[in-house]
């Protein structure tokens, strides 16, 4: 990545998770964050990616109804198997 | 050493969102982290990073304590703010993203590329750091990599005799 000066959005949505954790090197988050600077649409994306993280991260599995968890559980069970 | 930093509107951090203490008739209070790129620390521009890092409100940034220097950014585990530029308000905003779609469709002439003329002003209303990016990206598909660096340099040469940044 480094030899590049610039990222695409599609490498932007690739690499959120990454920047959101910290696990980019730093010449490659700062491309990130240079792309964000300049991108409206990559900035709404990792806000809303922030956003995400932010709320899901609040709810404990006590808070999950037991049908809504049966739920994801199958629907996680048959994506893993596809 | 002393520095740049772009703040939003509201006086927090681009990327962090971290409100700054902003410097009134004395600076501000001094942030301190430990300094990591892209990580952690205070995160400023040199004169020449400008460019790449064009946001909505401008300060002069004491750094203290160790800095490192990166590639388009400087960080150092200490720093506060010493005042805002001014200068740099939504006129002169908007005529570094005209200059810069000005030098856009130069480029693009000159290098034959006249795919890049649909983009450059419909760009505009995205401000100058699309514009800039814009600029450079003609320049470096014209002439290569070097070229991209030349025209941020330029970039950032324009802004400071404007703004008299050192």
């Amino acid at each position: 990545m480094a030899e590049h000066e610039h990222i695409s959005c599609q490498e932007v949505v690739e690499l959120v998770n990454d920047y959101l954790d910290k696990g980019l090197e730093p010449e490659t988050a700062s491309l990130f964050e240079q792309h964000v600077n300049f991108c409206d649409g990559c900035d709404w994306y990792l806000d809303q990616m922030r956003t995400t993280i932010s709320t899901v991260g609040r709810v404990t599995e006590e808070e999950v109804p037991p049908e809504m968890r049966d739920k994801l559980m199958t629907a996680f069970r048959e994506w893993k198997r596809s | 050493m002393n520095a740049y930093k772009f703040l939003r509107a509201d006086g927090t951090g681009v990327f962090t969102r971290f409100a700054w203490p902003l410097p009134g008739d004395t600076p501000g209070a001094w942030v301190q982290t430990e300094p990591d790129p892209c990580r952690s620390g205070i995160h400023a521009c040199r004169v020449r990073d400008l460019p790449y890092w064009a946001g909505r409100v401008l300060y002069e940034i004491e750094l203290d304590g160790p800095v490192v220097e990166h590639k388009t950014k400087v960080v150092a585990p200490r720093g506060r703010l010493l005042r805002r530029i001014d200068g740099w308000d939504d006129d002169f905003r908007a005529a570094f993203t005209r200059h810069c779609a000005d030098r856009a469709h130069e480029l693009a002439r000159a290098g034959g590329i006249e795919r890049w003329e649909e983009v450059i002003e419909p760009s505009i209303p995205e401000g100058p750091a699309l514009l800039s990016f814009v600029a450079a990206r003609i320049a470096e598909e014209a002439a290569g990599v070097e070229a991209y660096h030349a025209e941020r340099s330029r970039q950032a040469g324009w802004i400071a005799d404007r703004l008299r940044l050192v």
